[in-house]
C-alpha cells in the first residue's frame, strides 16, 4: 500500500488552515495534464491532409469522444464536448501513467475521483434544473408503472440518483486501487519464492499488467461514457 | 540450507509489509484530501481551459480543412471528368461529321469524274465516227476510181484481145460501152 501514500514534495503551504501542499499526487496530475498538453500540441500543430502519427492519434481521439457524445446524448450535448473530451484524456492519463513503475496513480484516491464525480452529478443536476425547470423531477417517475408501485420506483430512482457520484467515483478508484494492489502482490510472490517458484507469480504479473492497461483505459472510457448517459438524462427528458 | 532461510526471511519481511499496509489505506487518511482536491480543480480546469481554448477548435479545424479538401477535391474530379466526357462528345461528333462529309465529298467527286469520263467518251467517240465515216468515203472514191481504172485497163485488154484474135482494130466507144455494160452489171460483185 505504500505505492498509494502521499506526501509533500516542497515547502508547505497552508491556507486558512486548510493544507494545500503540493505533493506527488499534484505531480503527477501536472504530468497527466502536461502530457496531454503535449500530445495535444503536437496532434493540432501541422495542418496536414495526411497526417502524421500524432496528428492521426488525435485525431482519432477526438472521433473517438465525439462519436460517443452524439452516440448517447445527441447533438444537444455538443457544447459538453470539451469537458467530456478534457475528462476522458485526464482519466486515461492518470490512469496510464500510473501504470508506469514507481508511479503514483492518481485515479487510484477516491477523493480525486468523487470530487470528479460530484462535480459531474452537481453540473448534470444544474443543467437538468436549468434545461427542463421543475419537469426535470420526472426524471424519477418512470413512464409505464403501476399507480401501486410508483411511490416504491420513484424512491428507488431517487436513490439511484443520488447514489450516482458514489457509484461512478468508486468504480474508477477501486478498479485502480485493486490492479495496482494485485500486481503489487504478485510482484510480492515473484520476490517470496525467488528463481525457482517465481515464474508463475512473474508470468502472471505480466498478463496482469496487459489486463491492466485494458482496465486504464475502459475505466477511462467508463468514466467519460456515464458522464454522457447523465448528461442525456439531462439534456434529453424522455423517461 | 541457507537458501530456504533467506526465503523465509524475505516471506516475512514482505509479509509484514503487506499486513502493515493493510492496517490503514492510504486513501482515507484526510491529512492531503484538501490538497488533493485543490490540486486536481486547479489542473484539470486548466487543462479544460487549454483544451476547450486552443486544441480542440485546432483539431476540429484541421478535420473540417481535411474534408472540406477532399470534397473540393472531389468535385473538381468530377467537374474534369464532365468536362472530358462531353469533349470526347464534341470529338465523336467531329469525327462523324467530317467522315460524313468525306464521303459526300467522295460521292460528288465520283460522279463528277463519271460525267467527265463520259463526256470524253462522247467526244471521242464521235470523232472516232467522223474519222471512220471519212475513211469509208475515201474507201468508196478509192473503189470508184479503182473500178474506172479497173474499166479502163479491161477496154485496153479488151480491145487487145479482139485486135489479136480477129486482127480488126475496134472502135474503141462500142468496146467501151460493152465493157461499161458489163462492169455494171457485175459491179455488185466486186463492190
Amino acid at each position: 500500500m505504500q505505492q498509494f501514500n502521499v506526501y509533500k514534495i516542497g515547502p508547505e503551504i497552508k491556507i486558512s488552515g486548510l493544507d494545500l501542499s503540493f505533493t506527488n499526487s499534484s505531480l503527477f496530475m501536472v504530468l497527466s495534464a502536461t502530457a496531454i498538453a503535449l500530445f495535444l500540441f503536437f496532434g493540432s500543430k501541422d495542418k496536414r491532409i495526411i497526417p502524421n502519427k500524432v496528428q492521426l492519434i488525435s485525431e482519432l481521439l477526438y472521433n473517438f469522444v465525439a462519436k460517443m457524445i452524439s452516440d448517447t446524448a445527441g447533438s444537444k450535448a455538443k457544447p459538453y464536448f470539451p469537458f467530456i473530451f478534457s475528462l476522458f484524456m485526464f482519466v486515461l492519463l492518470c490512469n496510464m501513467i500510473g501504470m508506469l513503475p514507481y508511479a503514483f496513480t492518481v485515479t487510484s484516491h477516491i477523493i480525486v475521483t468523487l470530487i470528479m464525480a460530484l462535480f459531474i452529478f452537481i453540473a448534470v443536476t444544474i443543467i437538468g434544473f436549468l434545461k427542463h425547470g421543475f419537469k426535470y423531477l420526472s426524471i424519477f417517475i418512470p413512464k409505464g408503472v403501476p399507480a401501486i408501485l410508483l411511490p416504491l420506483i420513484t424512491i428507488i430512482e431517487i436513490i439511484s440518483y443520488l447514489s450516482r457520484p458514489v457509484s461512478l467515483s468508486v468504480r474508477l478508484f477501486a478498479n485502480m486501487m485493486a490492479g495496482h494492489t494485485m500486481l503489487k502482490v504478485f510482484g510480492g510472490f515473484v520476490i517470496s519464492l525467488g528463481v525457482l517458484g517465481g515464474w508463475l507469480p512473474l508470468s502472471f504479473s505480466v498478463a496482469l499488467t496487459g489486463l491492466e492497461i485494458l482496465v486504464a483505459f475502459l475505466q477511462a472510457y467508463v468514466f467519460a461514457i456515464l458522464t454522457c448517459i447523465y448528461l442525456n438524462d439531462a439534456l434529453n427528458l424522455h423517461h | 540450507m541457507r537458501r530456504l532461510l533467506g526465503c523465509v526471511i524475505v516471506i516475512m519481511t514482505i509479509g509484514s509489509d503487506v499486513i502493515a499496509a493493510e492496517v490503514g489505506m492510504p486513501q482515507l487518511d484526510p491529512t492531503y484530501w484538501a490538497s488533493q482536491a485543490f490540486w486536481l480543480i486547479l489542473v484539470f480546469s486548466l487543462l479544460y481551459f487549454s483544451i476547450s481554448k486552443f486544441y480542440l477548435p485546432k483539431i476540429k479545424k484541421n478535420i473540417d480543412d481535411r474534408e472540406n479538401k477532399i470534397k473540393e477535391d472531389l468535385d473538381e474530379a468530377n467537374r474534369i471528368k464532365n468536362l472530358s466526357e462531353q469533349k470526347l462528345k464534341e470529338y465523336q461528333q467531329i469525327l462523324e461529321n467530317s467522315k460524313r462529309e468525306v464521303t459526300k465529298i467522295l460521292l460528288d467527286s465520283k460522279l463528277k469524274l463519271d460525267k467527265e469520263i463520259q463526256n470524253i467518251k462522247e467526244k471521242i467517240e464521235k470523232e472516232i465516227d467522223s474519222e471512220v465515216s471519212k475513211v469509208q468515203k475515201e474507201i468508196l472514191i478509192q473503189k470508184k476510181d479503182s473500178i474506172n481504172s479497173i474499166n479502163i485497163i479491161s477496154q485496153d485488154i479488151a480491145s487487145n484481145i479482139i485486135e489479136k484474135l480477129s486482127g480488126d482494130k475496134l472502135n474503141e466507144s462500142s468496146v467501151k460501152a460493152v465493157v461499161e455494160d458489163i462492169s455494171k452489171k457485175n459491179i455488185e460483185k466486186y463492190l
